[in-house]
């Protein structure tokens, strides 16, 4: 049975979808090439074995599981943070228009014309969670949107997989935090396959849902941080050049959070560090 | 009859009163005596033909000259023109006076005085020993002039010099006022270089602070040119030091028809300089070096790690004094070398390592010894460390270029002044104990305190960054020293590996 609609759904295009399960895949609007290619590669599979995929139509993971989806053949829905009439942001246009073209639909349940608000996205997070079966997670760094759709799923009851990632990689904390607290391992649409009750041979237990998923905040708390990688160092010159700072406080900024352990110095530039483990200061 | 005049023998940036003296006596021969050197014995064929030329009888009689004091070593062509004098004034009589005169100058075989290097040297000491008079080649007299309140008697040729003696001509120099020292132009304008904000900032805060600088980057990332837009950064020389750099180029016979310059000397050796030559030596006591043509200016070594290590180890003494001492057999003579040290190197041998587009072809040996070459004692006493970046060539083309050389010389120039006022000296000259006094941390002393407990600054490493901290609240104007400019300071340490 699919789940039920949220009160209030505004539609454009085919809704409800074709019989089948729902899963939604999700994660960090600043993707790396590597989470791309596994939203899409999911997407483009688990549509293949007649899924319907669910996404937020934002940037990077959202728009890679759609594209993958639509490439498959497969029907995908952009549950979206805006009116449905409305494409936010708009260089997914084109997305939209051929998730449409191609028997999918955007879902909203923000009237028509509501522009984009910061505050909206939770919930469309959460209808995203609601109208799904399973919630997958690629790439998620620490307090992503993504996360809150975990959070939600596991309040609705919905099972949450997550994809993992380097060790190295900021981007993938959030992932391998649901990991941690009992979220499904993803290597393959079998393994989400295998969660709904489909496919062949389950190659991991599914696990229950998490009860508690435990995302604290990072130490240091610069916003310097959301703008460093974890891999590719970034000179003090090119964040101060980036962020609009004047070079000396770019610096003394870096400087800081090298001193609370949070970014390191590589080469000339700086890379942000692995949280610390160990109690809270 | 005996009679003298007085000349003076230059002992690096030192002179010696020489006393020359004539006996025109029974016998024949012409001979020197007081230990003079080959270059001055030749005096006797100059002097002689020069005398000949200049209607001037050579005494048919046994010439004695001698040079005292005896036993100071006399060298150089600058006695020609004392002892021609000498031995004309021998066969007047009465000879006319010449008490608080001296003579320097080479004569030609026609009797032209010529020049000689350090006359503004030997003028300035002869000036502050009681002489009032000098005689000099013509082109000599504007450096005689430099020294107050000297007379400057420009002599064309040995015949003026005599008939100026006898009263038959004046020989005057009308000794032009020091020119207006305005601020001289920027020739290497920091608007020219693009993009670089972390160069930028560390020049200027080198500047403010009198700091040495490292700039580390790959080939091409314009590290020669940031390093030339030093000098225009800092306020122009003074008198003092104007004259004292001047100086230098009159022992080494560099300066031109105009000898005060006011804009800082920028010197840039090649890496294949000997000992000597960066530092000072050579023949007999010993020339100034490029430290010293540097001295009150820049020094930049270009690809530091491939100098001779034994320069740079030379290097340590004057960086830490201020001038250098070069000791011989024969003495030892100081010369100047306050200078500030912009020194650049490449990440690698091969200029590569951790390009983003090229791939170094270093191997892990040579690596490891050009990281050898760059440790030390040397760098020990640089204050600051940045990273030049090679800019893409897009950005070239593309990037709003920065803010010009002049503001920002108005800035050091403000936070020069505040330091001068505060304690007499530059930031980067600041001794341990008087940081103290004149750098109060107050609160921001725990962030450097945790630094050097918790990443291992060594005592050095912490008293540089200090001084840097000082020199960047001083740029802002700003007596208390901050959390920021703690942390900035510690941004531009030398400790992470090069």
């Amino acid at each position: 049975m699919p789940p039920p609609d949220p009160p209030g759904l505004n539609v454009r295009g085919l809704w409800p979808p074709p019989e089948g399960p729902r899963v939604a895949i999700v994660g960090a609007r600043r993707a790396t090439p590597y989470g791309e290619a596994v939203a899409e590669r999911l997407a483009a599979d688990l549509s293949s074995a007649g899924v319907v995929i669910l996404s937020g139509l934002a940037i990077g993971i959202d728009a890679a599981a759609h594209r993958g989806a639509i490439e498959a053949g497969g029907c995908t829905v952009a549950v979206m943070g805006t009116g449905v009439d409305l494409v936010y942001p708009s260089q997914n246009t084109t997305l939209a228009e051929r998730i449409l073209a191609t028997g999918g639909a955007l879902v909203s349940t923000f009237p028509a014309g509501t522009p984009p608000r910061r505050g909206h996205f939770p919930r469309r997070n959460w209808t995203l969670a609601e109208l799904s079966d399973v919630v997958v997670v690629v790439e998620a760094g620490e307090g992503s949107g993504a996360l809150i759709t975990a959070e939600a799923a596991l309040a609705l009851d919905r099972d949450v997989m997550a994809v993992p990632g380097s060790v190295f990689s900021p981007a993938a904390v959030g992932c391998h935090q649901l990991l941690r607290d009992g979220a499904g391992l993803v290597q393959n649409a079998r393994d989400v396959l295998a969660v709904l009750g489909r496919g062949g041979e389950v190659l991991d237990d599914p696990l229950r849902p998490p009860r508690r998923l435990g995302i604290e905040s990072p130490l240091g708390t610069d916003g310097l941080l959301a703008h460093l990688s974890d891999a590719l160092p970034l000179t003090a010159a090119e964040l101060s050049r980036k962020l609009g700072l004047g070079f000396a406080e770019a610096l003394a900024r870096l400087t800081r959070l090298e001193l609370d352990g949070s970014v390191k110095r590589r080469g000339e530039g700086y890379i942000r560090l692995p949280r610390r483990r160990g109690p809270a200061e | 009859m005996v009679t003298s005049v007085l000349g003076c023998q230059l002992r690096g940036l030192e002179g010696h009163l020489v006393e020359i003296q004539v006996h025109a006596g029974a016998g024949t021969g012409f001979f020197m005596v007081g230990l003079a050197d080959a270059s001055v014995r030749e005096a006797r064929e100059r002097v002689k033909s020069a005398m000949s030329h200049s209607q001037l009888t050579f005494p048919g009689q046994k010439v004695t000259v001698s040079l005292a004091p005896a036993q100071l070593r006399k060298e150089g062509s600058g006695f020609d023109l004392p002892i021609a004098v000498a031995i004309a004034l021998a066969q007047m009589d009465p000879p006319p006076p010449t008490a608080g005169c001296a003579f320097i100058g080479e004569l030609s075989l026609d009797g032209a005085v010529r020049h000689v290097d350090g006359v503004l040297v030997a003028a300035r000491w002869l000036a502050a020993h009681g002489v009032r008079e000098l005689y000099v080649a013509v082109e000599d007299a504007a450096e005689a002039a430099l020294a107050e309140p000297l007379l400057v008697r420009p002599a064309p040729n040995l015949l003026a010099v005599i008939g100026h003696l006898r009263g038959d001509l004046v020989l005057e120099y009308e000794r032009p006022p020091v020119a207006a020292s305005e601020e001289p132009p920027i020739v290497d304008d920091l608007g020219e270089v693009h993009g670089q904000e972390a160069a930028r900032r560390a020049l200027e805060v080198a500047a403010a602070g009198g700091h040495h600088l490292l700039l580390s980057g790959p080939p091409g990332a314009g590290k020669t040119m940031l390093a030339r837009c030093l000098p225009g950064l800092l306020p122009r020389l003074d008198l003092d030091a104007a004259i004292q750099v001047a100086q230098v180029g009159s022992v080494l016979g560099e300066l031109g028809p105009e000898p005060l310059r006011w804009t800082r000397p920028f010197r840039a050796p090649h890496h294949t300089i000997s000992t000597a030559g960066l530092i000072g030596g050579g023949a007999g006591l010993g020339r100034p070096g490029e430290i010293s043509r540097a001295h009150e200016g820049v020094l930049f070594l270009d690809e530091l790690a491939l100098f001779q290590p034994g320069a740079l180890q030379a290097l340590r003494q004057p960086l830490e004094s201020g001038e250098v001492t070069i000791t011989r057999s024969r003495g030892t003579v100081a010369y100047p070398a306050r200078f500030m040290l912009v020194a650049a190197t490449n990440p690698c041998p091969c200029g590569w390592l951790g390009d983003a587009l090229q791939t170094c072809r270093c191997s892990a040996a040579a690596l490891a010894s050009y990281q050898r070459s760059l440790s030390g004692p040397l760098l020990d006493r640089i204050d600051l460390r940045v990273d030049v970046g090679r800019a893409a060539l897009t950005a070239l083309a593309g990037e709003p270029v920065g803010e010009g050389s002049a503001p920002v010389r108005q800035r050091v120039a403000a936070a020069r002044c505040l330091q001068l006022e505060r304690q007499g000296t530059l930031n980067a000259s600041l001794r341990a104990r008087d940081l103290r006094t004149h750098a109060g941390l107050g609160r921001s002393r725990a962030t450097l305190e945790r630094w050097a407990a918790e990443r291992g600054l060594t005592a050095r490493g912490f008293h540089r960054s200090w001084r840097v901290a000082r020199t960047l609240s001083d740029l802002e104007g700003s007596e208390q020293i901050c959390e920021h400019h703690v942390l900035e300071a510690l941004g531009y340490r030398l400790d992470a590996a090069a």
